[in-house]
């Protein structure tokens, strides 16, 4: 351990700092890790430090160039941040604000002598530190040493010594892999032939073959502590957690509420302080960690969980929870601050070594996505598989956790009538909080729902009180001015309240509004109230009477995009942030509106005003009567802000930038056909179909392949590709709960093989600049976010962009776009045709700003404030000579039993990007980020349908003469071999064992081709592909993928690659 | 039907629901602690105090009489946004209630502690009345009624031991030592015997002859509600220990210490109570977060030479603990003690013993 002494004098050497980000958002790490990144990189610059920032994000706000000295948007592999220390030079590397993967890859660079050779050190954690925590064994060790419990365990490195431990410690058991993001590939084994099949896939998760088999905890209380650390050794508790959902559900997968409510002074006391000599025990130095602990209901005993020495999920949440702004005053702990030095940014008056007191309670819930995940059944455990979270803030329990329910989005009402199964509470799963809410309204009592759920009864409580009001609600004669505020003071929203009225919500509101019922805004600031505090960060509570709007003039609200979900995420959240401060800088005040806690847009210092509410109707016209906004935005949010652009126009709201009727004409399809048929645009043929026989029959019109979607759909959900007549009626049989005649499926012509391209424009009304095209590498039928993708285009005739550029302008001018609009093309035999336009940010929009640095969204905020564009538009004639690849990342390792293979309905979380002078240097490391291992040697099997065989036969003979081998099912190896390409046949799955899955599970093959598409023969490859999920194998489904993981491989084997700053 | 108002000495009035009918009058204080309502409630020190907390939910985790800090509840009324009141749990309401002590909610407690914040600490009364008119004029008899029964009172010596106890200590090697009791915490005589060998304790107003009787190694000054100028003889008393046996103060006892020793206190604004306030402890070289509850403090300027202040709040930078090594005291104006709140600062206890007391 270093010395104090010491340490002063090396801190004072820190000059120029890299930090490692975290990569492409994944379940487990998302955009919490730019938020921190961001605020890190802030901060560091303000006092002066240089600072390097890398990571392979490019849907990040910190890899903005104005955020850092340098940005790198490289692999965050040890060989990339190597070539990028050489050329920088830095002294220091913060490792400890990216999460796991950039913990890992501090600990890599350690490992491998990169920071001794080039004398960098690591801020915050040391490598002992990061492995202290971080390896179970020995900080069960150290735990001993203070007098800490923690749940008996053994940690086994074999099939043979996992199978002891049943014995030992009886069932259920949890399986915890070593060195795993988010907890990934553990689980709870509650029988024996459970824990054979999870045990073996866990030692194959963890990186060091290593599973520690855990004695169940399940039902016991679960809290976190977020702690504090100055290299004095002032500590400090930011923020206390309690999750709702008892141990047996990942933290990240429980809903929480901040402050903990449940422990007695006494026993929290306690564990305060068991958390700090953790974090002194460990070596934390300086910065934060979070200690998760479990306390048995009767007994009280406290167990330890777990400890990460980093800033983490929950620091994000806490950060926001309590406004200390964790990650900042981590970074100049790390350089060498102490917290007293550090002065509290909301009060403005007192130091950063204190508690934040709270006089509210935060409640999250976490966002799933179990309806993407066909086959996987919807239940929680030790694995996270959410995608994002809300939090909000409320005066009471209630309160908070009615609104986060609203900001959900997922039904205005809140907390909707479900149809009760016991089920639903028995087994942790993403629905169960609406059935606990339905138990009560079928009067079952506390203590029976307690055993179901084991839920503390304090929870329980509290959410029955509310279902008794509802009967209240729905039995009181009239709304009195009484029963409204006690409504509303338990959360329950006007659309629930319609519902128990059978009235309308905007009746309700009328209500609200004649009796005068309308929330107060409270500040968070980290005091309770004991000090004055000037910080806009507003939450909106029906207990308050306050109503004191901060003072803004000329103010522009912005409203962000919720909760990450698939299909909506960070790449929103980058365009709310940019367009925040370009509106700044425009001279108007912003007023941010989000309910997304992982995110920069919900810092405080984004906006001149944050409102942490639900992006529902009610909660932003309450805002917008609070502050009375001079107009509000809805485009850089994605979906979420245009489904509210109508109704708070009718309430009488002033949308800025493109116009409630472009929405409307670029949505509807009908209306946007005629609009192209009226310009002359293509678009394929296309019909719609309350019914199965009007399907036969558009069908018959246009022909097959179709591609079928029902009316309201995010994300591709529920879109399929149907190759004929049977498909069609299995299409319309199984989605016949979405599809009547008042809500329709669409059916379009599937343009087979097409090419397709992602343009992203700026418009004023009169400029239009077309900010970058983007050609996916994947043809038609792959959802756009799923595809890879490359710009600028690699397979596209000049003619054909230009052509592309013309229908696009034109197109912008037919519908009126004021800020941003984004168009998909297919492009079949020259033909170009449009596929869909949304005018709104576009997932693309990151990309493409960081790729050709062009800050669109800036552009954007430009046109709609009503400015001419014009003078930008000779940035466009700068040209960029980098080739870059957007790479994808997929979740399928969490959800058991989901299928790889890629469709119209989008599945991934996050991207990467490849940025090189090469297009093949550019796909290796997009694919690289996107944690596609990618071999030198081995073999490579193919499945193939007979189409690709021959247009496979190149591929193959290609990688034969790379030196891999090949192996195939019968017929892919006869069809192989008789064109003289050795290879291997194996039988397929129902042809008997030895059978190709069988050697992928050996671990002999390094790589899968297998190409698919139909109900059936998607069914007969799913074993194989979920093998290759489970083994972490890549498991290419597409021929262009196929094609474009050959030059991959290519430029691998050339074993030269190069790094550039933006 | 009655409702029941807060109704403050400068006529602002709050509308609450009293979920017990029992009225109340006293000073208005609010404390940010999270957890801990219980230890606050019994702790002498907010004898006669009326306490808001700022944490909106309380009573949740019900009561624990073991960890209370004294045989009964002290405090003359209980105001937060919402009480814990089911029929499962409403052990801490009905123990208030028991002890007549007038419990409100459904107040908005975080505007109360802007005004309070605003005007400083006021005297208030929570009363039932059918109307605000009605509610005033009632609480203008309880405020006379109160200041006639306060004036110039030494509330220390209300709550302080009507007579002496001794109690032997856990440690036999300890020192045996006298501990003058101004309305102690269970938690200060619990660390104290922890490190003691038998522990005497004393009334407020005990003479020093017969505190020297007892021979102790090390006297103890308690906490205690009130104003420390409005508490009689112990600083005369004091005048003649100082120097004498090393002395250990905490928060009434600080300012006692600090009184006896030429210097002066006053009235916080709205005073000091929580969990989270930062203290500098140039002792034992560190900087935490301690527990504090005073509405009083050690005017630095006042202290006479050789009086060195060690113990600074790092929110306001007031007096947070004097120490004078010759002397041989210590004191600070915060709980080491805990309960509610951090255990920091519990090494000062040791730090004393220790390092001070031969």
């Amino acid at each position: 351990m270093i010395k104090n002494k010491n340490d002063e004098l090396m801190i004072n050497d820190v000059k120029k700092i890299l930090i490692i980000g975290s990569g492409p958002i994944v379940i487990g790490q998302a955009c919490e890790f730019d938020y921190s990144g961001t605020q890190a990189c802030k901060v560091l610059r303000q006092k002066g430090y240089q600072v390097i920032l890398v990571n392979s994000n490019p849907a990040t706000i910190m890899t903005d160039p104005e955020l850092a000295d340098r940005v790198y948007i490289e692999p965050l592999e040890p060989e990339y941040i190597e070539k990028i220390i050489q050329i920088e030079r830095p002294d220091s590397i913060m490792a400890t604000l990216g999460g796991q993967t950039a913990l890992n890859l501090g600990l890599a660079l350690h490992k491998q002598g990169i920071l001794t050779k080039y004398n960098v050190r690591l801020l915050g954690s040391s490598p002992e530190t990061i492995e202290l925590a971080e390896d179970r064994e020995k900080f069960r060790d150290l735990l001993d040493t203070i007098g800490a419990s923690y749940p008996q365990s053994f940690m086994v490195r074999t099939f043979e010594q996992a199978m002891a431990v049943p014995q030992q410690l009886g069932l259920p058991l949890i399986l915890r892999p070593n060195f795993t993001l988010g907890g990934g590939g553990g689980g709870i084994a509650y029988s024996l032939e459970e824990y054979q099949t999870m045990i073996a896939r866990a030692l194959n998760e963890s990186p060091t073959s290593e599973v520690l088999v855990e004695q169940s905890i399940l039902g016991w209380y679960e809290y976190e502590l977020e702690v504090m650390r100055d290299k004095a050794g002032t500590s400090v508790v930011v923020c206390s957690i309690e999750n709702i959902d008892p141990c047996g559900v990942h933290t990240g997968d429980s809903i929480t509420v901040a402050p903990q409510q449940t422990l007695s002074d006494y026993e929290y006391q306690l564990m305060r302080d068991e958390a700090f000599k953790i974090a002194e025990k460990v070596g934390l130095q300086t910065g934060g960690a979070n200690v998760q602990f479990a306390v048995h209901p009767e007994s009280r005993k406290r167990v330890v969980i777990e400890m990460n020495p980093r800033v983490s999920r929950s620091s994000a949440l806490a950060s926001k929870a309590t406004g200390f702004p964790i990650a900042k005053i981590a970074a100049l702990l790390a350089v060498g601050y102490t917290l007293d030095k550090i002065t509290n940014e909301i009060t403005g008056t007192t130091p950063s070594c204190y508690e934040p007191a709270l006089d509210y309670v935060v409640t999250k819930i976490p966002k799933f996505a179990f309806e993407k995940f066909v086959g996987t059944r919807d239940i929680l455990g030790t694995a996270m598989k959410s995608v994002g979270e809300v939090m909000c803030i409320g005066r009471t329990m209630q309160e908070s956790l009615m609104k986060a329910l609203c900001a959900l989005e997922a039904d205005a009402e809140g907390i909707p009538d479900v149809f009760f199964q016991v089920d639903f509470l028995t087994y942790p799963n993403s629905q169960r909080v609406f059935h606990l809410f339905q138990a009560f309204r079928h009067h079952f009592s506390i203590d029976q729902v307690y055993d179901w759920t084991g839920i503390h009864r304090y929870f329980l409580e509290q959410i029955k009180e509310i279902v008794d009001f509802e009967t209240i609600i729905k039995q009181s004669p009239d709304l009195t001015h009484e029963i409204l505020l006690k409504a509303k003071r338990y959360g329950l929203s006007d659309a629930r309240i319609a519902k128990l009225r059978s009235s309308s919500e905007d009746r309700i509101f009328k209500n609200r509004q004649a009796l005068n019922v309308h929330p107060g805004f409270e500040q968070v600031d980290t005091c309770a109230g004991e000090f004055a505090s000037e910080t806009p960060y507003y939450y909106s509570s029906y207990w308050s009477s306050r109503r004191v709007a901060p003072q803004l003039s000329r103010s522009l609200a912005i409203l962000g995009s919720g909760p990450n979900r698939i299909g909506q995420g960070i790449e929103f959240d980058y365009s709310c942030v940019r367009a925040s401060f370009a509106a700044k800088k425009n001279g108007y005040s912003v007023i941010m509106c989000n309910s997304n806690p992982e995110t920069v847009s919900t810092d405080y210092d984004t906006s001149d005003a944050l409102f942490f509410e639900p992006l529902t109707v009610e909660h932003i016209n309450e805002v917008f009567l609070f502050v009375n906004p001079e107009g509000f935005v809805a485009q850089f949010g994605g979906q979420t802000p245009i489904k509210l652009l109508f109704p708070l126009v009718a309430r009488g709201w002033k949308n800025k930038g493109s116009s409630g009727h472009t929405v409307a004409l670029a949505e509807d399809r009908t209306l946007f056909a005629d609009l192209c048929d009226k310009m002359g645009f293509l678009i394929p043929p296309s019909g719609i179909a309350g019914y199965l026989e009007e399907g036969l029959n558009v069908a018959q019109k246009i022909g097959y392949p179709l591609i079928a979607r029902p009316s309201f759909v995010l994300g591709g959900r529920r879109m399929e590709v149907l190759e004929n007549e049977e498909e069609l009626k299995s299409y319309f049989h199984r989605h016949f709960d979405v599809i009547s005649e008042a809500q329709p499926c669409y059916l379009d012509y599937f343009l087979e093989g097409a090419l397709e391209l992602d343009v992203d424009l700026v418009s004023d009304g009169e400029t239009v600049l077309i900010g970058g095209i983007m050609e996916h590498i994947e043809s038609t039928g792959v959802h756009s976010g799923d595809s890879m993708a490359v710009l600028p285009p690699q397979r596209i005739k000049p003619d054909s962009l230009e052509k592309i550029k013309d229908i696009s302008i034109r197109l912008s001018k037919a519908l009126d776009v004021k800020g941003l609009l984004n168009i998909q093309f297919a492009l079949k035999n020259d033909q170009i045709y449009i596929i869909e336009a949304n005018p709104r940010s576009s997932r693309t929009i990151p990309f493409i700003s960081k790729a050709l640095q062009r800050p669109l969204v800036d552009w954007a905020v430009q046109a709609i404030l009503g400015h001419s564009i014009k003078p930008f538009e000779k940035e466009l004639e700068n040209t960029n000579p980098f080739i870059c690849v957007k790479g994808v990342v997929f979740p399928f390792r969490k959800f058991a039993d989901a299928d790889s293979v890629l469709s119209p309905e989008m599945k991934s979380t996050g991207e990467s990007m490849g940025r090189a002078m090469h297009f093949s240097e550019a796909l290796m490391k997009a694919m690289i980020s996107s944690h596609i291992k990618l071999p030198h040697s081995g073999e490579i099997f193919f499945s193939l349908r007979d189409k690709d065989k021959q247009e496979m036969l190149d591929v193959a003979k290609s990688l034969i003469k790379m030196g891999y081998v090949l192996s195939a099912t019968t017929g892919t190896a006869k069809f192989f071999n008789e064109h003289g390409v050795t290879t291997l046949a194996l039988k397929k799955v129902h042809e008997g064992r030895p059978h190709c899955v069988d050697r992928i599970r050996s671990g002999e093959i390094k790589f899968v081709v297998n190409t698919t598409r139909g109900r059936k023969a998607i069914t007969d490859g799913f074993l194989i592909r979920r093998a290759c999920i489970e083994l972490n194998i890549p498991c290419l489904t597409k021929t262009e993928t196929v094609q474009a993981f050959l030059m991959a491989l290519d430029s691998l084997k050339s074993n030269t690659f190069q790094v550039a700053p933006l | 039907m009655k409702l029941a108002y807060l109704v403050l000495e400068n006529k602002e009035v709050f509308e609450a629901d009293s979920l017990n009918f029992i009225e109340g009058c006293g000073e208005v204080v609010f404390n940010t602690s999270h957890s801990g309502y219980e230890e606050i409630a019994t702790d002498p020190s907010y004898f006669n105090q009326i306490v808001v907390m700022t944490s909106p939910m309380q009573g949740n985790y019900g009561s624990h009489p073991e960890q209370w800090e004294s045989d009964k509840i002290y405090i003359k009324g209980f105001i937060c946004l919402k009480m814990q009141n089911s029929d499962r749990d409403k052990h801490f309401l009905n123990q208030l209630s028991q002890s007549q002590v007038g419990v409100f909610e459904n107040i908005d407690t975080r505007q109360l502690v802007f005004k309070l914040r605003e005007w400083g600490t006021v005297l208030g009364a929570m009363v039932l009345a059918s109307s605000k008119q009605e509610a005033i004029e009632k609480s203008l008899i309880q405020f006379e009624k109160y200041k006639n029964q306060n004036q110039d009172v030494d509330w220390v010596y209300k709550v302080s031991t009507p007579e002496i106890m001794i109690e032997p200590g856990e440690n036999t090697s300890g020192p045996k030592v006298v501990v003058i009791d101004f309305g102690s915490k269970k938690n200060i005589l619990k660390e104290v015997k922890k490190l003691s060998s038998e522990v005497v304790i004393v009334p407020s107003r005990t003479p020093y002859e017969s505190i020297l009787s007892y021979q102790p190694k090390a006297i103890i000054l308690t906490n205690g509600p009130g104003d420390p100028a409005d508490v009689k003889m112990v600083t005369q008393t004091l005048s003649h220990l100082i120097g004498q046996v090393p002395i250990f103060g905490v928060c009434m006892g600080h300012q006692i210490l600090a009184l006896a020793l030429g210097g002066k206190t006053y009235k916080l604004k709205f005073g000091h109570r929580g969990a989270n306030h930062p203290i500098e402890d140039l002792i034992l070289k560190k900087i935490y977060v301690a527990s504090h509850n005073h509405g009083y403090a050690v005017a630095k300027e006042s202290l006479p030479q050789g009086v060195q202040v060690t113990h600074i709040n790092l929110n306001d930078q007031t007096v947070a603990g004097i120490y004078n090594k010759e002397k041989k005291y210590l004191s600070v104006q915060f709980h080491p003690e805990s309960c509610p709140g951090p255990h920091e600062a519990r090494q000062l206890f040791e730090y004393f013993f220790k390092e001070m007391v031969t």
